[in-house]
């Protein structure tokens, strides 16, 4: 087994977190490697070590037996290594062509810009891989297979010896994702080396030789794919206990799902709404939707079919162009992007927790607000749901992502008397953290008087196992799946119905 | 708010005054000047004696201290309201109108019309560009700049067209009606009422941050308006709306002060570019209001100092913006070392805030 | 009706009125274009007027003056540079800071080396050159073709700019920064290093821009003589869409706004001239708003890159 690559002993932290602790990898030729670790174990960090995006603090890294040292993307490429990123590099504004040709110099000066030569090459390059793309249109035009497409077109374009893809299959369907590890074995074949960071397990034990563990920024694990199965490589990503309270978690609300009540009037409801997207085409088209408390209504989709504007108009946070909408007086919303949207990073928690409870006569006295009580009501809540912080007057900001994401649950969870809308709240997030989130969820739909709850993802399994109702979102539009129909197969299928791949 | 924040925000203006004094007084010794020579006269201008202190030191920082609370005000909201300047102008043009044209009211009636007149102008200076930027997207930086322009433009037109004094010789107007004039704090001295009102806005705004569910919503708008918006169920663009006319109205306020309080009378170049020198002030304090009353006395005295300067050591008048810039850019740098000394996630200070920009 | 001449001589001014905003807007739409706001504009060009004036009295060549003066403007911007390119700063502060000091700093020296109170300088001036041919066109002939060289340098840098942004490798990557800087950055563009050469291109520029007006427009220096073109030249990029051929002719239509005064003086209509001193700043508010909305800035334009905090 020659070796295409290899780091030693690789070590990074930016600022006081240490993302790699003494990692390690190897990249042999014709194989695929699989990468797997939990969130923040350090993956994405070490390929970009690789890649040349990210310089090491200590460590070895050495490609055709050389040590090299990659400051930045171009020396990696000197050496044959081409990355496809986890979130996309191309400029929206640019024609694929231009963003193919972007960083390739063909003449001496750069004064010049030749097309033709590139146009031939990615014709020939298409041919060979199957991997189609309108050339002369705006990336922005794209959608998200075809950007993935534009991506692996552009990092192949330099012929790499090592192609590195950092979860390339999250924004991609069933049969796009297929089609791709059909091309990675192929190129596999050809001797390249693949190197692949995937979301899911099955996804990795599915196309990749060997694999390779990451737990907390160290390389736990490193072994051909016949010598593993899917029990050891979660026993080496997570911290076993936590795995089992995972379980449990799941287990616990599994048991009471039967008991709603369906005969409660709903407290939300939806008539037929409408929204306009930014795209200038319905992102809603005719929704209907009635919820009723204590009630989990699931709600997946492939992302980008309206869910994000679904979520909006039933948190109360977007006004539909057209149709009904009622409301309870008290939503919680848990958005999908804490960072930007759930809290403010440059505010201690107190004031985050002000964000959602300023309204509240509580918590105010006239024009004022009483800080003394929303201070209190904070140390609550951080000590309630262990948020892991100093105190209420740390910066949202310092926190780690779990802790950011317990600190907004726990906020909106005590705003929600009457409905919820939680919108991917686990994306992102480790086992553990998931199961905090997946358990509070179902804790409050046992409570009497419990809101009703509305849960969006795109994540099916979570969807399937804490929902009692399933609605799958196909291009604006809710179809309801029917209870005797609750299958993976089926909702799948469903999913993709108004995709074209 | 956290002892981090605090801490950084004075460290950062402690560090930033001090490698100001040292370039400034670098780049005076280049020029030839008599250092030790300048910093005397800048203190016996400033500070030194009472008559430097009450006449020109406070007095001089009381437009500097409104227009840096305008300025703190709209940064603190996210909005770059560059536009003090012109905001400034057209409350000095607004305030010298009503005074003018002031019949027999008693005084402190006349006082509030001069000074409400002179708000609302400066609000309505700032409206242009507050709504540009909300209904048609354009950033509002460009215009606020632009609109400084036009307000200087307008007062030049009003001293040498209608409001030219009645003997026609100077581009200025007669002087203003006594009732309409700010009174003397300390008597004997240039020191008006104004300086009272100007300590007042400052602690108001400061408790209006601190307290009051408005200035949460300032406070939150400004470090994330999408968080504001999706979270806290605020109206973005309301606050902003909001925050930019209070920014224009405090800066007008400035200006129709100056009027009242010191000039009696309005004229071109009234302001020396106060509405400039007033981020300068802001960043500074770090746009505490509080911290706002020391900078903007600071920059008082600086400017109280520089006529000093000028006599005795013969150093140009100008040579005070350029300071000023120091300042900023110093905060700017002493920000960013700051930051990466305590490495801490995300921004550990409000100098600037996040999100959006007006370009 | 007005005559020819009185046409002519209303043209002419318009482009001598318009060659420093054209320069400068030029210069900026290259810096918009790596991301880059430069709010500090009026510092360069200010303090590219001042240096043309020392520079020309120092050699006695307004050829020499026209050369410091953009070196004056390029220091400028690379102090701008060096806060927002190499600190990171915040585009909008830093460049109001380096106009404040630039007006400031100019004031300073004139007022050192001329004194407070001086008499009007009286500096070397860039003459007008006629072009052959093109010059002898009825009425636009003269008004366009019998310049300062400086304006010649406008007439070409637009449509040299525009090939070089969108028909070189240079350009694409140029345009990839400004619109998507850890796109480029991802794609091997050294991201600093383009920013900083674009800005202080834009320097340069509006330092020779700041040269014509002393040199060409004023023949003298004044504090203050920029009285806000940098702020126009930037609304002028935005009018132009940040296509340099466009924006050489909304340059040149403020600089008709501007030369508006002298036209309706000699066609003896009475309106105050503070009005049409303020008319280049409304129309820029009024072009903004009418305009805006079908102009798309650079995606990443002011905002500061690499984001700071750890990277995920």
């Amino acid at each position: 087994m020659t070796l295409l690559a290899q780091l030693a002993g690789v070590t990074k932290a930016f600022g006081r977190v240490k993302a790699l602790d003494g990692a390690d990898l190897e990249v042999p030729e014709g194989v695929v490697t699989g990468v797997l670790g939990e969130n923040g174990a350090g993956k994405t960090t070490l390929l970009n070590v690789l890649g040349g995006m990210v310089t090491p603090d200590s460590g070895s890294v050495a490609v055709g037996g050389r040590r090299v040292s990659l400051r930045r993307p171009r020396d990696a490429w000197r050496v044959g290594v081409g990355m496809v990123h986890q979130h996309f590099t191309l400029v929206p504004e640019l024609t694929v062509l231009e963003n193919l040709a972007l960083g390739r110099r063909t003449s001496r000066w750069g004064l010049r810009l030749g097309y033709d030569a590139l146009r031939e090459e990615v014709a020939g390059l298409v041919g060979r891989t199957g991997l189609d793309v309108p050339l002369d249109d705006p990336v922005r035009r794209l959608e998200v297979g075809e950007r993935q497409r534009v991506e692996i077109l552009k990092a192949l374009l330099k012929k790499p010896r090592i192609l590195i893809l950092d979860e390339p299959t999250a924004v991609l369907t069933p049969r796009e994702v297929d089609s791709l590890f059909a091309l990675l074995r192929s190129l596999a074949g050809e001797g390249a080396g693949v190197v692949l960071v995937a979301h899911k397990l099955d996804e990795v034990l599915a196309v990749a030789d060997r694999v390779t563990v990451l737990r907390d920024g160290r390389t736990v694990l490193s072994a051909p794919r016949t010598e593993v199965d899917a029990l050891t490589l979660i026993r080496a990503m997570v911290d076993t206990e936590r795995v089992d309270a995972a379980a449990v978690g799941h287990g616990a609300d599994r048991s009471l799902r039967a008991s709603v009540a369906d005969s409660s009037p709903p407290v939300a409801r939806l008539g037929e709404v409408r929204v306009r997207g930014s795209r200038g085409e319905d992102a809603l088209r005719g929704v209907s939707l009635d919820v009723r408390r204590r009630e989990i209504v699931g709600v997946v989709g492939v992302e980008g079919n309206g869910q994000r504007e679904l979520a909006l108009v039933i948190a109360g946070r977007l006004r539909p162009s057209a149709g009904t909408v009622r409301l309870p007086s008290s939503v919680g919303f848990i958005p999908q992007d804490r960072t930007a949207e759930g809290l403010v990073g440059s505010l201690d928690l107190t004031e985050n927790v002000a964000l959602a409870l300023h309204r509240e006569e509580a918590f105010r006295r006239g024009p004022l607000l009483r800080w003394g009580a929303l201070e209190e009501r904070t140390r609550e809540l951080v000590g309630r749901f262990g948020v892991r912080a100093p105190g209420p007057g740390t910066l949202a900001g310092a926190l780690s992502g779990g802790n950011q994401q317990r600190l907004v649950v726990a906020r909106e969870l005590h705003v929600a008397k009457d409905l919820l809308v939680a919108e991917n709240p686990t994306r992102g997030l480790d086992v553990a953290a998931a199961s905090f989130v997946h358990e509070e969820l179902s804790f409050l739909r046992r409570i009497p008087d419990g809101p009703g709850i509305v849960l969006i993802s795109s994540d099916l399994d979570e969807v399937l196992s804490l929902s009692d109702r399933i609605m799958v979102m196909v291009r604006g539009a809710l179809v309801d799946v029917p209870h005797t129909q609750r299958s993976r197969q089926f909702v799948g299928a469903l999913m993709l119905s108004g995709v074209h791949a | 708010m956290p002892d981090a924040r605090r801490l950084g925000s004075a460290v950062v203006a402690l560090g930033a005054l001090l490698v100001t004094a040292a370039i400034a007084a670098l780049g005076l010794w280049l020029g030839g000047y008599d250092v030790g020579d300048a910093a005397e006269a800048l203190v016996a201008g400033s500070v030194g004696g009472r008559d430097a202190l009450l006449s020109v030191t406070l007095v001089r920082g009381v437009p500097l201290v409104l227009t840096g609370l305008a300025v703190a005000l709209a940064f603190r909201a996210g909005v770059w309201n560059i536009g003090a300047e012109g905001q400034l102008y057209a409350g000095a043009l607004a305030a010298a109108w009503v005074g003018l044209a002031a019949g027999d009211q008693p005084a402190w009636a006349l006082i509030a019309t001069v000074l409400a007149a002179a708000g609302l102008a400066g609000a309505a200076w700032a409206l242009v560009p507050a709504l540009m930027k909300l209904w048609l997207g354009v950033g509002e930086v460009i215009t606020t700049i632009l609109m400084n322009f036009v307000g200087i433009y307008a007062v030049a037109y009003a001293v040498h067209g209608p409001l030219q004094e009645a003997r026609g010789v100077f581009p200025q107007t007669d002087p203003i009606a006594e009732g309409a004039r700010l009174p003397a704090l300390v008597e004997g001295t240039r020191l008006h009422a104004g300086f009272g009102l100007a300590v007042f806005v400052a602690l108001a705004l400061w408790a209006v941050f601190r307290w009051t569910r408005a200035g949460f919503s300032v406070r939150a708008v400004g470090a994330s308006p999408a968080a504001a918006r999706i979270s806290g169920r605020l109206n973005d663009r309301r606050v902003m709306l909001s925050a930019f006319l209070a920014s224009g109205a405090v800066a007008g306020l400035a200006g129709g002060v100056e009027v009242a309080g010191v000039t009696y009378a309005l004229y071109e170049g009234l302001s020396p570019g106060w509405g400039y020198t007033a981020i300068a002030v802001a960043l500074l304090a770090g746009l505490h209001p509080g911290a706002v009353l020391l900078a903007g006395l600071l920059f008082g005295a600086l400017e109280g100092g520089s006529g000093a300067m000028q006599r005795a050591a013969g150093i140009p008048a100008a040579w005070v913006s350029a300071v000023e810039a120091l300042v900023i850019l110093a905060v700017l740098a002493a920000d960013q070392a700051w930051r990466r000394s305590a490495a801490l996630v995300g921004p550990s200070r409000e100098a600037v805030p996040e999100g959006g920009t007006g370009a | 009706m007005p005559d020819a001449a009185v046409f002519t001589a209303f043209l002419e001014a318009a482009v001598r009125l318009g060659v420093p905003l054209a320069l400068a807007a030029l210069g900026e739409t290259i810096t918009e274009r790596s991301g880059v706001i430069n709010i500090g504009l009026e510092g360069s060009l200010i303090s590219g007027a001042l240096g043309a004036a020392l520079g020309a009295l120092a050699f006695d060549s307004p050829t020499m003056g026209v050369l410091v003066g953009g070196c004056a403007g390029l220091a400028v911007s690379a102090v701008f540079a060096t806060f927002v390119v190499g600190l990171n700063t915040d585009q909008i502060i830093t460049g109001t800071a380096i106009t404040l000091g630039g007006l400031g700093l100019t004031g300073a020296v004139y007022q050192a080396r001329f004194g407070v109170t001086g008499t009007a300088l009286t500096l070397p001036t860039l003459g007008p050159v006629s072009v052959p041919v093109l010059s002898e066109i009825p009425v636009l002939g003269a008004a366009f073709f019998h310049q300062a060289p400086t304006a010649y340098v406008a007439y070409v840098l637009a449509p040299v700019l525009w090939v070089f942004l969108f028909r070189t490798e240079w350009g694409l990557e140029l345009r990839a920064v400004g619109e998507g800087p850890s796109s480029a950055e991802a794609a091997g563009v050294r991201v600093r290093w383009l920013r900083l050469v674009a800005t202080l291109f834009g320097g340069l520029l509006a330092g020779v821009a700041g040269a014509h007006l002393a040199l060409a427009h004023a023949g003298t220096f004044a504090e203050n003589m920029s009285a806000g073109r940098g702020f126009i030249a930037i609304a002028v990029v935005v009018l132009g869409r940040w296509n340099p051929v466009w924006v050489l002719v909304a340059a040149l239509f403020f600089g008709a706004a501007s030369a508006l005064q002298f036209f309706l003086q000699a066609l003896g209509m009475d309106v105050p001239y503070q009005l049409f001193l303020a008319l280049p700043y409304l129309l820029s508010l009024a072009a903004l708003a009418g305009w805006v909305g079908r102009a798309r800035a650079p995606a990443a334009l002011a905002l500061p890159w690499p984001r700071s905090g750890p990277q995920p």
